[in-house]
């Protein structure tokens, strides 16, 4: 894998990150990607920081959701000539080189979206209430989108030009990862999982999904089939 | 009598509304229409309430018609929930673009003398926070660390 590939964009979503943001921006574009963070309304000076550290920024006026977010960098993203389109966490959850491996997927096994599995690779200090929770999220995924995914909350994926057109979030908060699977599964283009390792640090554990989110997170994906 | 007015005002404007929804949500404007249909006819024929009432098994036709009252209530909840959502999706989407907009225009004055740069982003600021106060109003965003 070539270490320079600006055909590959990477976006972050960020909000209120200003302590972390800077080193995962400066890692990611030190290997060589085009980052865009998209900092989501944030006050504590995130923006400035990732557009120091060598990423695009783009600002949302207003705080709308990690959802909506990642929808702007994909729109970016799309309007600036990426043949591959990743997301990655803001936290420092994620591992650079887990880039590679992702869009190597995409092309060697000619899928459209690879998708980031933590239990298939592997994960440093996950809690065992956390393993539960996204058990539990798994199983709801696998039985509404009929994905037979591993690992449905996990923030890196990569996807083609192609894969990344066909998504249209509209879920502003944390139900995104769901919906991100319904449209693959809607999409019909082909996906596959690539293990990847998630480094649980306090920090990440306390900006991750909780318990009280879930509740929250079904009754988001409830109203929207109501709506339509 | 006087309740039996104040009701029937009461369910006047349900109805009102249900039609005024109809066009957008035919479902919800429908239901609402038929219940305060229901309710408008139970209140001036109290007795036939209380028939209905002991068929389903409740007590008093007074209470059947206050349990028709609330189900109105949460159907008008509930459409008032869906629109916020729709117009909160109307929202993401201005936002979106003001803020793809305005990366674009950052990205092409990069090679402007600094100054630009800063006026700029000082109405952007400005702007920002005129919207965020506005976006504040209601309490939903999230609460930011300070």
């Amino acid at each position: 894998m070539p270490s320079h590939n600006p055909s590959v964009v990477v976006v972050i979503a960020a909000y209120n990150e200003a302590s972390v943001i800077a080193d995962v921006v400066a890692d990611v574009v030190e290997a060589g990607y085009r980052v865009v963070v998209v900092d989501d309304g944030s006050r504590d000076g995130t923006g400035p920081l990732a557009r120091a550290a060598g990423a695009t920024v783009v600002t949302h006026p207003i705080n709308l959701g990690q959802g909506a977010a990642l929808q702007t960098g994909f729109d970016w993203a799309l309007a600036h000539d990426a043949d591959a389109v990743v997301t990655f966490d803001a936290d420092g959850q994620h591992r650079v080189a887990d880039i590679a491996r992702l869009v190597d997927t995409l092309r060697s096994r000619a899928v459209d979206y690879a998708l980031g599995s933590r239990f298939l690779g592997s994960t440093v200090a996950l809690p065992t209430s956390r393993r539960l929770l996204l058990a539990a999220a798994t199983a709801f995924t696998r039985l509404t989108t009929g994905l037979a995914v591993t690992d449905t909350h996990n923030g890196l994926r990569a996807m083609t030009r192609r894969g990344a057109a066909r998504l249209r979030l509209r879920q502003n908060r944390m139900a995104h990862a769901s919906e991100i699977l319904h449209q693959i599964a809607r999409s019909g283009l082909p996906w596959t999982e690539t293990p990847v390792t998630i480094e649980y640090s306090a920090y990440s554990l306390a900006k991750g999904q909780r318990m009280g989110d879930a509740l929250t997170i079904l009754v988001d994906l409830f109203a929207h089939r109501m709506h339509r | 009598m006087i309740a039996q007015v104040f009701l029937s005002v009461l369910l006047a404007i349900v109805l009102l509304y249900a039609v005024s929804t109809l066009r957008k949500a035919p479902v919800v404007g429908i239901a609402a229409i038929l219940t305060a249909m229901c309710g408008l006819y139970l209140v001036w024929f109290p007795s036939h309430a209380t028939g209905l009432a002991h068929l389903a098994g409740v007590g008093r036709g007074a209470d059947l018609v206050v349990y028709t009252w609330v189900v109105i209530s949460l159907l008008m909840l509930l459409n008032l929930h869906l629109k916020l959502r729709a117009q909160m999706e109307e929202i993401t989407r201005l936002a979106r673009a003001v803020a793809l907009a305005e990366a674009a225009r950052a990205a092409a004055s990069d090679t402007m003398p600094p100054a630009t740069d800063t006026a700029a982003a000082e109405r952007t600021e400005r702007a920002g926070a005129v919207i965020r106060s506005l976006a504040e109003a209601p309490g939903r965003a999230s609460a930011a660390p300070s």
